[in-house]
C-alpha cells in the first residue's frame, strides 16, 4: 500500500510537550526547547521541571568554559597586591621571563612580544598579556590596534557575555533575579545548581551567583564540592584569588576532579607562582594520568616561562595522548621553524591543514615554511590562498610583510619595497615593516628617510632589537658616534645577548677612548 | 578535526520529517535466526518501527529493497526500542517498544520465501501495558537475579520507576529528590538501577531496597501532597559528578573489570561498581553519544564518543586511538554484527540518516575552495606590472594623489553673509560680558547637477566664533535641485578671534559610490566682533601703513562705522571690541599714511587686516591698478616676543598641574589599595584615618583638575592672542619686505602650523623646527650651518630664548635679502621627513652608495596566530 503522511514537520504524534522538550536539550537544539519551554510556562501552574529546563538551556547557549576565560586588564594588573615578591628568583615567575635559561631561543631567532617572551605558535586569551610595572607604563606602553586590550578593566568579555541576556530573550530577562529568594531555592539542590549556573553564565551576576552558593553550601553542610568550586569560581573573577584557593583546596580535598584542578591552577598562575602550577599540575596527573588538559598546561605555563624545549616535549605528550589537538601541533611547528627546521614544521602545519584548519594564518605559515624549506613552487601560492582568506587588514599586512621577507630573500628589492609599503597601508603600526623599508632605504643611500623610519619602528616597538641597533649602524656610518652609542645600548638592553651590537659598542668605546 | 573519515559500508534515510533520538536505535538478533547476525530496529518519533537486514555486495552500495525486512507505522510515537527476553516461556528474543503511554513487547519472525523474492516478515503483538504515568525511558535485565528472562522498568517524565515483570506489573517507586529524567540502566553485577539526577550526581538504587519500599501508589493516596518524596527509598550510593548526563552503559568483558561509564556533557567518566571514579577525561568538545564495545588491551576498555562536531573518537580508556569524520551528528550509536563483518559501526542521525560504517584510512579529504585567479598569461601580466609600476613612480614623484579639480563641478557649495547684523541676535551661550552679543546670519546653498547621495555639511568657523548649528544632513538630492539652510555666527568665547574666516564643506556620495566633497569659505564682517567708539589718542602700539595713494576718506571704506553726521570722524575712528579693548584708526591728511593704535599689539591685527582689504576693494573699483601698501617700520618683535613668553608660561604651568595631578593620582591609588586590603580582611582592622586622608586627596585631586581646567581656557586665550599676533607679524614682514604670495604662504606655513596644540607638541617648538630648518636651508649663509642635522625629536624647550633668537635671526636674514623658497634646485636639499611621520618615499634609480653590513631582518615573525579550539 502506498504510504501517506499527511502531517507536517510540526505535527508532532501525541509526543509529550516537556519529553519533547527533554528530548530537544539532549540533541542541543537549545532555542526550540527554550521557545517549548516557554508554552509549557505560559500553562498554569509554571511547573519546576519546564522551568528548570529552560534555564539550562539558556544557559547552554551562551556557555563558556570557565577555564578558557582570562583576561587580564589594568586594573587587574596594577591593583593587584597577591603577588608573594616583588623582584623574584628567576625561573619562579611569570613576570620576568627568564632569559638564557633552558635554551630559550634567542630573538635574534624568534621574535619576541613585548613583554619579552618568544612568539607563541597558538594564540590563547591570556597569551597576550605583558605585565607592565607601573600605571603609568600601563597606560603610556605603545599599543597598537592588535593590542589595545589591556586599556579597560577585565570585564570587558564578561560583559559582552553578558549581554547574551538580551540576546536570547528580546522581551526581558526571563527571571528577575532581584526578585528572587534565594534561601528558598538554595535548599532544593535540585534547582539551584541549575539556578546558579544561569546566574554565573547567562546573566553573569557573579555577586547574586556567589549569595546563591554560599547559601546552598551552607544547606549542604559544606560536604559538596561542586558548590565549593562554584564559590571558588565567584571568588576568582571578583579577584580574592587567596579565597579562591581555599575553596578549591577543600573542593579537591573532597573530590578529585579535572576541572577543579584546572580552575587552582588558573589562581596560582594569577598569583605568579608558576612553580606551584606545575606541581598542581603534576599531582593531578598522577591522579588522572594522560590528562590531555593537564599536560597541556603545563606545556602552556613552560612556554610562558620561556623554557621552550621542555614545552616541547610536554606538547609531544599531549599528541602521544590525542594527535588531532591543534594547539600541541600548531605550537611544535612553531618550534621547529624558529630551531631552523622548516621542513618539520612544514608536515606539522600540513598536518593541520589536513584536519580541516583552513585560515589564513595556516596558509602564511605554511608559505613561509615551503620558502625556508626551498620548495618555491608553493610559496606564492600558499600567500595567495592566505591573502584570499585574510579576515582583517592586521591579518592581510602579515602575509604582505612575509611576502616582503621573500622577495627580500630573493633579491626582488623593489618587489620588498612595495610588499612592506602594503603591509603598512594595512596595518600602519608595523614595527617590523618600518624596519625593514628602513634598510632598503639606508641600501638606497637614503639616510634621512632611513633614519625616520628606524625611528617610528623603535618608538612603535621598543621591544625589538632590531630598529635600535640599526639606527646605531646608520650612525655610526655617517660619524654621529654619540647617537650610535645610545642606540647600541638601547639595543643592549632589548637583547643582552646580540654580538653584534656588542662588538659595535666595543668599537665605539675604543673610538670615545682615542678621542 | 581529524584525518580520516569513517567508511560508509552502508546507508540510508529514513521517511522524511520524521524526528530520532538517543532510545531509538537497537540492534540485535531480533528474529532469533541463530546465524548471530544482527539487525538494526529503528523506531521513530512518528511511529515508524523499521527492521533493517542490510547485506550490500559491495562496500557503499545502495540500499536495495530486500535490506528492509519490516516496515510498520505504529499508532503512538516512539520513544525507545529494546530487545531481551520478555517473554515468558521462552527464552527467545523479543521486541519491546516504548510508546508514550503504552508497552508493547513483539515477536518479530520471518517466514522463508519459495522464490527469490525473499523472507517475508512480520510482528506479532505478545502483550501490552496501558501506563498511567508519560513514559521517558526504559532499561531491562535480570532484575533481582532471576536467570533466563528479562524484566523491564520505565522511568516516568515525573520521576517514577515502574517494573514489569513480563505479562505482569510488579511495582513503582517514586525516585527522592526528582525533577527531570536523566539517562537510566541497570547493572546486573550489583542488582542495582543507575542514574543521574537533577542534582547533578550518579545514584544508584539496589532493586531489593526498591521493591521492599513503600508502593508508590499507595502513598500517593495517603500523602498525595507531596508527590516526589519516597523519602523510605535509600539510595545506595552517591557519587557527585557536577554535571548532568547523556549516557550511562555498564559494560563487563573478559580482561577488563566491570564499570560503569558515564557521558557528562563535559566530562566522560568511568566508576567503578562501588561509585568511585576510575579514570575521567574532561572533552574539549560537546558530545551526543557514546558506546563502550570492547576490551583489545588487558584492563582497557575501548569507547566510541560521537559529538556535534560529526566526529566520532575511539578512546582506549583515555587515550584518543582514532578519530573519524561522519556525514552527521549521531544521536545514537551501536556496534553489530553485520553480514559476517564483525564491529561494524551504525550511527542514527535525528532526521533519520542510518548509516552503517567501518574505520579505515580513506583521508578526510577537505577539499579547499578554488582561489579565484586569472589564468596566467606572462605577456600580458608583464605589461599590467609595468603599467601599475608606472602609476606608483608617477604617483610617488607628483606627490598628489588627488586628480586636478574639474572645472565643470558637480555640486556647487555657496555661502552668502548677510550684509547687516541680524536684528534679533541668535547668539547663545555665549560667554563674552559684553550687553549684546550680535550675531550674523550666514546662507548657505548647496546645487547639484547629478545625484549626491547623503550629502553632509559642516559649517566651520575658527573658536571662539561659534555656530548656531554646525551640521546638517540631508536626504539625496535629485539632479538639478538645491538645498539651502540658514544659520547665524557669533562670538562665543571671551576674546577676540584671530581669523573672521568660516568654512564649509559638503560631502556626497555620486551614485557610482564615490565620496567627493565641495567647500567654499566665507568672510564675516567686522561689526560682528566691534562697533564703532570714540576715537582714542594715546596707546602703547602704533603702526604706520604706507600706500602710494592720496587717502582716502573713511567715509567710503568704513561705512559701516561711520556716522555720516559726524565730520571728525573721516580721517579718525575708533573700533571698540566686544571683549572690551579699543582700536583707533588714523588717516594722515597730508601724507598717503594710515596709523592703526591700540593698547594690546593682537588687537591690531583685525583692523589692519580689513584696513588693507578694503582699501584695496577701493582701489579696485576705481580701476587702480598699482595700489600697494608698504610698512618701512622695524617689526614689533619684543612685543610679540612677550606675547610668546605669555602663552609658554601657560604651558608651563599646564605641566606642572599635569605632574601634579599624576602624583595627586598615584597617592590616590595608594591609598586605595591600602583601603582594599584593609577591607578584605576577615577581621576588619582600624581604618587608621585612611577615609579622612583617601577623601582629602579625593578633593585635591578635584582641585587640581579644576585648575588645569581653568588653566587651559587661558592658555586657549593666550593662544588666540599669539595667532592675532602671528598674523600681524606675517603681514607686516610681507608689506615690508614686498613679499610674493607664494613666499607669504611659506611664511603662514612656518609660522601658523596646522596642527593643533597639545601639551606634548606645542606651537614653540614646531615654528622653532620650522624656522631653524629656513635658516639652515634657503637663508643659511654657508655650507657649514647646512651640516647641523635636524633635531630629531621634537619636545618642549625649557625656555623660549632659543626661538626668539631663531625669529630675530629669520628676520635679519629677510632684512639682508634672503629668499625664502622650498624648491629642490638648491643642492643642499635634502628629504627631510618629520619624525614619527612617513613621508612618500620618492622611488630612485638603484644606485648602491652605501652598504650596510650587519643590518638585520626581524625574523619571519608571525606564526598560526588564532586558531579556535576544536
Amino acid at each position: 500500500p502506498g504510504r501517506r503522511r499527511c502531517r507536517g514537520p510540526g505535527g508532532r504524534m501525541g509526543l509529550e510537550p516537556l519529553f519533547q522538550a527533554w528530548s530537544y536539550f539532549r540533541r542541543r537544539k537549545f532555542r526550540q526547547c527554550s521557545d517549548l519551554c516557554s508554552q509549557l510556562l505560559e500553562r498554569p501552574p509554571g511547573e519546576q521541571a519546564a522551568w528548570s529546563l529552560k534555564m539550562r538551556a539558556l544557559t547552554e547557549m551562551v556557555y563558556v568554559d570557565e577555564i578558557d576565560m582570562d583576561e587580564e586588564g589594568i586594573a587587574e594588573m596594577m591593583l593587584d597586591e597577591n603577588s608573594i615578591a616583588q623582584v623574584a628568583r628567576p625561573g619562579t615567575s611569570l613576570k620576568v621571563p627568564g632569559t638564557g635559561q633552558g635554551g630559550g631561543p634567542s630573538p635574534a631567532v624568534r621574535p619576541v612580544t613585548q613583554s619579552g617572551r618568544p612568539i607563541t605558535g597558538f594564540v590563547r586569551p591570556s597569551t597576550q598579556s605583558g605585565r607592565p610595572s607601573t600605571m603609568e607604563q600601563a597606560i603610556r606602553t605603545p599599543r597598537t590596534a592588535l593590542t589595545a586590550r589591556p586599556i579597560t578593566s577585565a570585564s570587558g568579555r564578561y560583559m559582552r557575555l553578558g549581554t547574551a541576556s538580551i540576546l536570547t530573550n528580546p522581551d526581558g530577562p526571563f527571571i528577575n533575579l532581584s526578585r528572587l529568594n534565594f534561601a528558598k531555592y538554595a535548599q532544593k539542590p535540585k534547582l539551584a545548581k541549575a539556578l546558579f549556573e544561569y546566574i554565573f553564565h547567562h546573566e553573569n551576576d557573579v555577586k547574586n551567583a556567589l549569595d546563591l552558593a554560599a547559601l546552598a553550601t551552607e544547606h549542604a553542610q559544606f560536604k559538596d564540592w561542586w558548590w565549593k568550586v562554584q564559590i571558588g569560581k565567584c571568588y576568582y573573577r571578583l579577584g580574592l584569588y587567596r579565597e579562591a584557593e581555599k575553596q578549591f583546596k577543600s573542593a579537591l580535598k573532597q573530590q578529585d576532579m579535572v576541572d577543579t584542578i584546572l580552575y587552582l591552577s588558573k589562581v596560582y598562575l594569577r598569583l605568579d607562582q608558576p612553580v606551584t602550577a606545575l606541581n598542581l599540575f603534576k599531582q593531578g596527573l598522577d591522579r588522572f594520568p594522560g590528562e590531555v588538559s593537564l599536560i597541556c598546561g603545563i606545556a602552556r605555563i613552560y612556554e610562558e616561562m620561556n623554557d621552550i624545549s621542555l614545552a616541547a616535549d610536554y606538547y609531544k605528550d599531549v599528541l602521544k595522548q590525542d594527535n588531532t589537538h591543534v594547539e600541541a601541533i600548531a605550537c611544535i611547528g612553531s618550534n621547529h621553524f624558529y630551531s631552523d627546521q622548516p621542513e618539520i614544521a612544514l608536515r606539522f602545519y600540513r598536518r593541520l591543514l589536513q584536519m580541516g584548519v583552513y585560515n589564513c594564518q595556516l596558509f602564511n605559515n605554511l608559505g613561509l615554511c615551503c620558502f625556508y624549506a626551498q620548495q618555491y613552487d608553493m610559496t606564492l601560492s600558499s600567500f595567495e590562498r592566505a591573502l584570499f582568506l585574510a579576515e582583517n587588514e592586521e591579518e592581510t599586512a602579515d602575509v604582505w610583510y612575509n611576502l616582503g621577507h621573500v622577495a627580500v630573500g630573493i633579491g626582488d628589492l623593489n618587489l620588498a619595497y612595495q610588499c612592506f609599503r602594503l603591509t603598512l597601508v594595512n596595518n600602519n603600526d608595523y614595527a617590523e615593516a618600518y624596519n625593514n623599508l628602513a634598510v632598503l632605504a639606508m641600501r638606497k643611500g637614503h639616510i634621512e628617510q632611513a633614519r625616520a623610519l628606524l625611528q617610528t619602528a623603535s618608538s612603535l616597538a621598543p621591544h625589538m632589537y632590531e630598529p635600535h641597533f640599526n639606527f646605531a649602524i646608520l650612525s655610526e656610518k655617517v660619524g654621529d658616534l654619540q647617537r650610535s652609542y645610545t642606540a647600541a645600548q638601547k639595543s643592549e638592553e632589548a637583547f643582552p645577548g646580540h654580538v653584534d651590537t656588542q662588538q659595535l659598542l666595543k668599537q665605539l668605546k675604543e673610538h670615545f677612548a682615542m678621542l | 578535526m581529524s584525518l580520516f573519515k569513517a567508511r560508509d559500508w552502508w546507508s540510508t534515510t529514513l521517511g522524511e520529517n520524521e524526528e530520532f533520538d538517543q532510545g531509538c536505535l537497537c540492534v540485535a538478533d531480533v528474529d532469533n535466526s541463530g546465524s548471530g547476525q544482527d539487525k538494526i530496529i529503528v523506531g521513530s518519533y512518528m511511529g515508524y518501527l523499521r527492521i533493517f537486514n542490510p547485506h550490500p555486495v559491495k562496500p557503499g552500495d545502495e540500499i536495495q529493497p530486500g535490506d528492509l525486512l519490516l516496515e510498520v507505522q505504529l499508532r503512538e510515537p516512539i520513544l525507545q526500542v529494546e530487545v531481551g527476553k520478555f517473554v515468558s516461556g521462552t527464552e527467545g528474543l523479543h521486541l519491546a517498544v516504548l510508546h508514550c503511554r503504552k508497552l508493547c513487547v513483539y515477536a518479530v519472525s520471518g517466514t522463508l520465501g519459495n522464490v527469490d523474492h525473499g523472507n517475508q516478515y512480520q510482528i506479532k503483538l505478545m502483550y501490552e501495558h496501558n501506563l498511567q504515568r508519560t513514559a521517558c525511558n526504559m532499561t531491562y535485565g535480570p532484575f533481582g537475579g532471576v536467570k533466563g528472562r528479562d524484566l523491564i522498568c520505565i522511568q516516568s517524565m515525573d520521576g517514577m520507576l515502574m517494573v514489569f515483570e513480563q505479562e505482569s506489573y510488579a511495582f513503582g517507586r517514586f525516585l527522592p529528590g526528582f525533577l527531570l529524567p536523566g539517562p537510566l540502566t541497570y547493572s546486573s553485577r550489583t542488582d542495582s538501577f543507575i542514574t543521574v539526577s537533577s542534582c547533578q550526581q550518579v545514584e544508584s538504587y539496589k532493586y531489593q531496597v526498591l521493591a521492599f519500599a513503600t508502593d508508590a501508589d499507595e502513598r500517593q493516596e495517603t500523602e498525595q501532597q507531596k508527590l516526589s518524596s519516597g523519602k523510605r527509598l535509600v539510595v545506595d550510593w552517591v557519587l557527585n559528578i557536577g554535571e548532568q548526563a547523556l549516557d550511562i552503559c555498564i559494560v563487563s568483558f573478559n580482561q577488563a573489570v566491570s564499570s560503569i561509564f558515564v557521558l557528562g556533557e563535559r566530562n566522560f567518566f568511568c566508576l567503578k561498581d562501588n561509585g568511585q571514579i576510575r579514570f575521567m577525561k574532561k572533552l574539549d568538545y560537546n558530545p551526543c553519544c557514546f558506546i563502550p564495545y570492547c576490551s583489545v588491551k588487558e584492563g582497557t576498555i575501548n569507547t566510541l564518543i560521537g559529538n556535534h562536531g560529526k566526529m566520532l573518537n575511539v578512546y582506549q580508556d583515555v587515550t584518543l586511538k582514532w578519530a573519524a569524520q561522519l556525514p552527521h551528528i549521531p544521536v545514537s550509536v551501536k556496534v553489530a554484527n553485520l553480514q559476517d563483518l564483525k564491529g561494524v559501526i551504525v550511527t542514527l542521525s535525528d532526521n533519520g540518516h542510518l548509516q552503517c560504517s567501518y574505520l579505515g584510512t580513506d583521508p578526510s579529504l577537505f577539499q579547499a575552495p578554488r582561489v579565484e585567479s586569472r589564468e596566467i598569461n606572462y605577456e600580458e601580466l608583464d605589461a599590467e606590472m609595468k603599467e601599475l609600476q608606472k602609476i606608483i613612480k608617477e604617483a610617488t614623484k607628483t606627490q598628489d594623489i588627488l586628480p586636478k579639480s574639474e572645472k565643470h563641478r558637480d555640486l556647487i557649495v555657496t555661502a552668502e553673509v548677510s550684509p547687516d547684523l541680524d536684528a534679533e541676535s541668535q547668539a547663545i551661550d555665549s560667554e563674552v560680558k559684553a550687553e549684546a552679543v550680535p550675531s550674523v546670519t550666514v546662507k548657505i546653498t548647496i546645487q547639484s547637477r547629478v545625484t549626491a547621495q547623503k550629502p553632509t555639511l559642516v559649517v566651520c568657523v575658527q573658536a571662539p566664533l561659534a555656530v548656531t548649528c554646525d551640521q546638517f544632513v540631508f536626504d539625496d538630492l535629485e539632479p538639478d535641485s538645491s538645498e539651502t539652510v540658514v544659520l547665524s555666527v557669533f562670538l562665543k568665547g571671551n576674546c577676540s578671534p584671530s581669523e573672521l574666516e568660516g568654512d564649509c564643506m559638503v560631502s556626497y556620495d555620486i551614485s557610482t559610490g564615490i565620496p567627493k566633497v565641495a567647500q567654499c569659505s566665507f568672510r564675516l564682517p567686522l561689526r560682528l566682533i566691534c562697533s564703532p567708539a570714540q576715537p582714542s589718542k594715546a596707546a602703547n602700539h602704533k603702526l604706520t601703513i604706507d600706500t602710494n595713494k592720496p587717502p582716502v576718506s573713511f567715509l567710503t571704506i568704513f561705512p559701516d562705522f561711520v556716522d555720516p553726521s559726524e565730520d571728525d570722524q573721516a580721517n579718525a575712528l575708533g573700533f571698540q571690541f566686544l571683549t572690551g579693548s579699543k582700536t583707533t584708526l588714523l588717516a594722515s591728511k597730508t601724507s598717503q599714511r594710515y596709523r592703526i593704535q591700540s593698547d594690546q599689539l593682537e588687537d591690531l591685527w583685525l583692523i589692519t587686516k580689513e584696513l588693507t582689504l578694503r582699501l584695496e576693494e577701493h582701489f579696485k573699483k576705481q580701476n587702480c591698478k598699482d595700489f600697494a601698501c608698504t610698512f618701512t617700520g622695524s617689526i614689533p618683535l619684543q612685543e610679540y616676543f612677550e606675547l610668546i613668553d605669555q602663552h609658554f608660561e601657560l604651558r608651563l604651568n599646564a605641566e606642572k598641574f599635569q605632574e601634579l595631578l599624576s602624583e595627586r593620582a598615584v597617592q590616590f591609588r595608594a591609598i586605595e589599595r591600602r583601603l582594599l586590603t584593609r577591607f578584605k580582611d576577615k577581621t576588619p582592622a582600624p581604618l587608621q584615618h585612611l577615609d579622612t586622608l583617601l577623601e582629602g586627596t579625593f578633593r585635591e585631586v578635584i582641585a587640581l583638575a579644576d585648575a588645569a581646567e581653568e588653566n587651559q581656557a587661558n592658555m586657549f586665550q593666550a593662544f588666540t592672542k599669539l595667532k592675532s599676533a602671528t598674523h600681524l607679524v606675517i603681514m607686516l614682514i610681507s608689506l615690508w619686505q614686498k613679499l610674493s604670495t607664494d613666499q607669504v604662504a611659506i611664511l603662514e606655513a612656518t609660522f601658523l602650523p596646522l596642527a593643533e596644540e597639545t601639551q606634548e607638541l606645542g606651537w614653540e617648538e614646531t615654528v622653532d623646527a620650522s624656522v631653524s630648518y629656513l635658516l639652515r636651508t634657503c637663508l643659511s649663509k654657508s655650507a657649514k650651518e647646512q651640516a647641523l642635522s635636524l633635531n630629531s625629536q621634537l619636545s618642549m624647550p625649557k625656555d623660549t630664548s632659543r626661538l626668539k633668537k631663531n625669529i630675530t635671526l629669520f628676520c635679519d636674514r629677510l632684512a639682508k635679502g634672503g629668499r625664502l623658497s622650498l624648491s629642490t634646485d638648491s643642492a643642499t636639499q635634502q628629504a627631510a621627513v618629520l619624525p614619527g611621520g612617513c613621508a612618500t618615499i620618492p622611488e630612485s634609480d638603484l644606485e648602491e652608495r652605501v652598504v650596510i653590513p650587519g643590518s638585520t631582518f626581524p625574523s619571519p615573525g608571525q606564526t598560526v596566530k588564532q586558531e579556535s579550539k576544536p
